[in-house]
């Protein structure tokens, strides 16, 4: 019984891990991408803004990407330091 | 050498104490800083100045624009504190990048220091600014109830940027040793240069962060 529940546990832990990132990543992108769509908008229509809007630009994607960091260290917990594997002899 | 080797080791023990590569970086560079501004600011002049005081100039010009752009006006109080973060953690995170040195950052332990002390200098110049005891009440404003959700954003902050270096720093680290493992050639070096943008990044990013947060602690509109 010990060897089903432990092949169970890692294999869920697999599954969940790959999704979980999956999803990080897609919204992270598309709402990174969206953010910027707009922002070379309006600087291509108001060409005096656009040093400010450049500046502003890489702050926000940094800080849009650290949700996706986020994800990304929950994920490496659950893989590398995962706390309910000793109960199952990892 | 698995993907345990990106985080912190030991490396020796003083007096029962276990050192950590990653304090020792931090000696370090904490070390070339003091050597380099020893040694740049000996032939400081007015008139005819050197090459290396035009580039720190320049450095400092370069933090006092971004409390410009981040907040509308200056603080000039806080720009060496600034100065000192952006330098440091730009260092930290470009270390890693050098032949055998690791960057301090890729430490939870750094990193959370990192944001204590800037919480802390939150606090420090909101109290320079309005009066320590106002400061310590500023958890109550501006209605008692407001008390939780104080508590929650100040823990959430910290929080989020100790985690957001971290991370940053730690996936690039376990992405190189990962990809150096599988195409040990010229691959890497792409990825060197990520891992060097986005170090330069996050240090900006931390030190923008930092100044909004002093800002919306000292309180400037009332």
């Amino acid at each position: 019984m010990q060897p089903e529940l432990a092949l169970q546990f890692a294999n869920v832990t697999t599954i969940v891990v790959g999704a979980a990132i999956v999803l990080g990543t897609i919204t992270a992108a598309i709402m990174e991408g969206r953010a910027v769509n707009r922002a070379f908008d309006n600087m291509a229509r108001q060409p005096s803004v656009a040093d400010r809007i450049r500046g502003l630009i890489f702050v926000t994607l940094a800080l849009l990407e650290s949700t996706a960091i986020y994800v990304l260290l929950i994920c490496l917990i659950l893989l590398f330091a995962n706390p309910f594997a000793g109960a199952f002899g990892f | 050498m698995g993907i345990e080797s990106a985080f912190p080791q030991v490396l020796w023990t003083i007096g029962g104490v276990p050192i950590k590569d990653s304090v020792f970086f931090t000696w370090l560079i904490i070390a070339v800083l003091l050597v380099f501004s020893a040694l740049a600011f000996r032939k400081f002049s007015a008139e005819k100045p050197a090459t290396w005081q035009l580039a720190i100039e320049y450095g400092i010009e370069y933090v006092e624009s971004l409390i410009t752009d981040t907040i509308g006006r200056t603080l000039p109080q806080t720009v060496p504190y600034l100065a000192t973060m952006l330098l440091y953690i730009g260092l930290a995170n470009i270390l890693g990048l050098f032949p055998a040195m690791r960057s301090p950052t890729r430490d939870i332990n750094t990193t959370a220091a990192l944001s204590i002390v800037s919480f802390i200098s939150t606090q420090y110049y909101g109290a320079q600014h309005r009066g320590i005891k106002k400061q310590f009440l500023s958890v109550f404003e501006p209605v008692a109830l407001m008390f939780p959700l104080n508590l929650i954003s100040i823990i959430s902050r910290v929080m989020s940027m100790a985690l957001r270096l971290f991370g940053n720093v730690i996936a690039g680290e376990i992405v190189g040793l990962t990809i150096f493992s599988l195409v040990p050639v010229f691959v890497p070096l792409v990825f060197y240069l990520l891992s060097m943008i986005t170090g330069l990044l996050q240090a900006l990013v931390f030190t923008v962060l930092t100044i909004a947060f002093i800002a919306d602690a000292m309180k400037l509109d009332e």
